[in-house]
């Protein structure tokens, strides 16, 4: 901590005056010159379900809260024998949960997150059926996902060498988690999973707001959910952030305290809610999301990207910062975490009269990916029952040092208060410098008017095994690619790319391959975006990050080590990078873009969802420029993984629509894809490669790990995608495919192509090129479409053409094309279509 | 240095390659590892104690900065308190 605050203070005073403010007046500017569009729609909080260490049900644990009654004991469920320190928050070792029959396929981390998303929708009363169905979705957050199975497998590999179980491998990654809970539900509409570490949740809530105002869903399940682990607990052990006492924020402590739980809101727009007779807690106004563009772990010391989500969630919200009467804020109990937060609500909230501010993790202890749902329920509870909770272990002592940094703000150390709440906000900060704010309101209250922009592509970078750029990409669709070997496709990034971007081995080292995969497919597609980020547009400029397996050889690496040297010996250099979110923290970091930085994960298509997210945010004036990303990577791990799953084609012979098998040839990389509003775009002359017309993303759950049985999802996504574009099915002229060689997946595409158009389509396919890069091809397959209908590829391009259940290869003229479909999938039944429009 | 403090530097070096991937080719042992040198920050040297301890069993936390300046200074502070 700084000996002299002040200090700080005025220069961050300095700085909002120079660069902050002025931007928020030119923002709210550009809005009144706009057409307003027709959406926005209230978002209520219609059901709540909750489990963590001081309750198996809201009711519980809110009533143990506001009570102050603490969760953290000594750990229970993993042996800390050897770490300095042994407090966590758990939650109750077995629980009553409805998980139905794949209960047994679930990591401790789903069964948590159903026992809270069956309360929410009990709570809610909606009947998911057939009737709305498609209208229901599932964002769901996660820090460490299945860690717990992650952990078995790699233990039971390590005893004895064969004994490892593929029936964990389909646990582990973060996206199988909503689509448990979709299953579970009935829900059919937008599936996805948010891994931006501790913010995850919290983005969720937001993100469910977005869709709802964007017409894509009525009602959504979010929230999120993490276990107690071993990742976690050794993580934090090496980075020696762990307290020793049960934590205590914003007061004395030096660490946090790891807890476990989940939390799942029914976020529903107003309609719906009052056309079922549904109780409503509370209306959700606006959010704000921002990256702070500084560290991986630490916060800015001057506050500014954690000011900058605030300060939107305000703006969104159209509300001002007196009007918030409580804050729960992040509050994780690292000193330098508090220290930084109290510095960012003092310098907004600091001259209010009665703003209260607790931290409920004192009770419940830090739920990771979880915290943001958790926390927000505790908000929803404060915001209906005007009782705010406490902060707890303050000793006599304790409340005369607090005096001397409260100010104005009300910490609520030791006992609830009940005060009349009209608005509260919930914060949450995470590792990559990830921040989100989110405003709950008692009553209706306009938010800010969304804009509604078009939204064209205007760049691409590129990391891919055919090379490190789009003209790579070019040359690579003219000569057919390059040929597979017994590992796959790889892809590469060295020196020549660091010198080109500028980037010092002091940061690259200390990032993983995926990571450095994505800053450099990210500052590529800045540069050839022609965008210089600079302190005028950095908060202008965001990303979304698709992945499938996220970084999933990072993790393994860090639970390897803890395996061979014990929970007390983990690497504190490793474990930053095993956040979902790290690639796009180190982005951020490296390009100084300060915008919103969501990471999704729910499979291959997750490289689509970005792109339907991004777009989101261009439309509706939150942000001037999203990088649109795909990122995944074939490591000797996935291909162990992939390999045991039997999907790994050994010897690179697995084609795209051969119909032959099951494997595929993995590739890996990152593609980004610069999306911009159409005014930003004209103003700086940036090139307009295709507009984004329309998208679907949709649903049809089916056993975890598979996708044989969820085909209608498809045709819906499909059909959605061109109705959303204002066309028809056969107003499409091409399509860019997702078939990977895998039989399965090759022919739910090809029969669903067969329903929906009324004659064959063309059906290009860049897996041939790039193998089964995952997310990494799903965004390459929009840039595919992107580089064809801006003539940047050749216009004479090879296809397959489905006819009798197998494929021809021809050769098409694409010259006259003017609408192109991109589709991708996920394993448990999620589907995303987007429709690409040649700009004329 | 001695035969004995090189043959600790030449284990720290690789500590410093291996743990926190920084390409042999730019280490020798006068280069500064914080600050304008390597540009190592606090999680790497979290990751140097955790690194000496386990090798040498010799404990840093807490130890004056100067001892991290370089490999040839922590390779002093390592023969300087290892138990023969």
């Amino acid at each position: 901590m700084s000996s002299c605050p002040w200090q700080i203070i005025r220069k961050v005073i300095q700085i909002l005056n120079k660069y902050i403010l002025p931007l928020y007046g030119r923002r709210r500017k550009r809005h009144q010159e706009v057409n307003m569009a027709e959406n926005e729609k209230r978002c209520v909080i219609t059901g709540l379900g909750m489990i963590n260490a001081i309750g198996n049900t809201v009711d519980e644990s809110w009533n143990n809260c506001i009570n102050g009654v603490s969760g953290i004991k000594e750990v229970r469920s993993i042996d800390t024998g050897s770490c300095y320190s042994h407090m966590g928050a758990e939650a109750a070792p077995n629980f009553d949960v409805e998980a139905g029959e794949d209960a047994d396929k679930m990591d401790r981390v789903s069964l948590l997150c159903v026992k809270a998303a069956n309360e929410a929708v009990a709570d809610s009363g909606i009947i998911i059926d057939d009737s709305n169905a498609d209208r229901v979705g599932v964002v769901m957050g996660s820090c460490v996902g299945g860690a717990v199975s992650i952990q078995k497998f790699f233990t039971d590999k390590e005893n004895e060498e064969g004994s490892e179980d593929a029936a964990d491998i389909i646990k582990m990654p973060i996206g199988v988690i909503a689509n448990n809970v979709a299953k579970l539900v009935g829900a059919k509409g937008v599936v996805t999973n948010v891994g931006n570490a501790c913010a995850a949740s919290t983005i969720s809530i937001e993100y469910a707001c977005d869709l709802i105002r964007a017409g894509v869903g009525d009602a959504f399940i979010v929230g999120g959910a993490d276990s107690f682990s071993a990742l976690a607990f050794g993580g934090f052990t090496a980075l020696h952030a762990i307290d020793t006492e049960p934590c205590s924020p914003y007061n004395k402590s030096k660490g946090i305290t790891l807890g476990e739980g989940a939390g799942a809101l029914v976020v529903e727009s107003y309609e719906h809610a009052k056309a079922r007779g549904a109780k409503i807690y509370c209306d959700v106004l606006g959010g704000g999301i921002s990256s702070d563009a500084h560290h991986i772990t630490a916060p800015r010391p001057d506050s500014e990207g954690q000011m900058n989500a605030m300060k939107r969630a305000l703006a969104n919200s159209n509300v001002k910062p007196q009007d918030i009467d409580y804050i729960n804020g992040h509050a994780t109990g690292t000193p330098l975490n508090d220290s930084t937060e109290i510095q960012a609500m003092q310098m907004i909230f600091g001259d209010n009269e009665n703003t209260a501010v607790d931290s409920t993790k004192s009770m419940v202890g830090h739920c990771l990916g979880a915290a943001g749902a958790v926390e927000a329920i505790y908000t929803v509870k404060a915001l209906t029952t005007n009782t705010v909770p406490p902060t707890i272990g303050y000793s006599d002592e304790d409340l005369v040092n607090l005096k001397e940094k409260a100010g104005k703000l009300d910490f609520m150390p030791n006992v609830k208060k009940e005060k009349n709440i009209e608005y509260a906000m919930t914060n949450n900060f995470a590792f990559g410098g990830n921040n989100a704010s989110v405003i709950f309101s008692k009553h209706e209250h306009d938010i800010k008017p969304l804009e509604n922009n078009k939204v064209y592509v205007t760049g691409f970078g590129l990391v891919s095994p055919v090379g490190n750029s789009i003209e790579a990409y070019i040359e690579a669709v003219k000569n057919g690619g390059v040929k597979a070997g017994e590992n796959g496709l790889l892809a590469s990034v060295g020196t020549e790319d660091y010198k080109e971007h500028e980037i010092k081995l002091a940061f690259y080292r200390k990032l993983d391959k995926l990571s450095q995969t994505q800053v450099v497919s990210g500052r590529s597609c800045l540069k050839n975006s022609g965008v210089t980020v600079n302190d005028d547009n950095a908060v202008d400029i965001g990303m979304i990050i698709g992945t499938a397996d996220g970084p999933s050889t990072e993790i393994i690496s860090f639970h390897e080590g803890l395996i061979k040297n014990g929970l007390q010996a983990g690497s504190a250099f490793i474990f930053p990078n095993t956040v979902y979110n790290a690639a796009g923290g180190y982005l951020s970091i490296n390009s100084g873009v300060k915008g919103v930085n969501v990471t999704l994960t729910n499979g291959m298509q997750s490289g689509l969802q970005s792109i339907c997210y991004a777009y989101n945010v261009v439309r509706d004036g939150e942000e001037k420029m999203m990088m649109a990303c795909g990122l995944d990577e074939n490591t000797d791990t996935m291909k162990l993984l992939y390999d045991k799953l039997g999907y790994f084609s050994k010897d690179g012979s697995a084609k795209p629509y051969g119909f032959n098998g099951k494997e595929f040839v993995l590739g890996e990389g990152s593609t980004s894809m610069m999306l911009e509003s159409e005014a930003s775009a004209d103003e700086r002359g940036a090139v307009k490669y295709a507009e984004i017309a329309g998208y679907a993303m949709t649903h049809e759950p089916v056993c975890v790990g598979t996708l044989a049985g969820s085909d209608a999802a498809l045709d819906k996504a499909i059909i959605k995608a061109c109705e959303n574009a204002g066309i028809s099915p056969d107003d499409i002229d091409g399509i860019v495919g997702f078939g990977d060689g895998n039989t399965t997946v090759d022919t739910i595409e090809m029969n669903s192509y067969k329903r929906v158009f009324s004659s064959g389509k063309p059906v290009f396919s860049v897996k041939t090129i790039v193998g089964e890069a995952r997310a990494a091809a799903a965004t390459l397959q929009a840039v595919h479409a992107a580089l064809t209908l801006s003539g940047k590829l050749p216009a004479n391009q090879n296809a397959y053409v489905f006819e009798d259940n197998k494929d021809a290869e021809i050769t098409v003229d694409t010259s006259d094309y003017k609408y192109m479909l991109v589709t991708s999938f996920a394993a448990g039944g999620s589907y995303t279509a987007v429709v690409l429009k040649k700009v004329i | 240095m001695d035969a004995k403090q090189t043959e600790i530097a030449e284990k720290i070096k690789k500590i410093l390659v291996e743990n926190l991937r920084i390409p042999a080719e730019e280490l020798d042992y006068e280069i500064e590892l914080f600050g304008d040198g390597i540009g190592l920050d606090s999680i790497d040297s979290l990751e140097i104690i955790a690194g000496i301890d386990q090798e040498f069993g010799v404990q840093m936390t807490g130890v004056a900065k100067e001892n991290f300046y370089n490999i040839e200074a922590l390779s002093k502070y390592v023969m300087e308190h290892m138990e023969d």
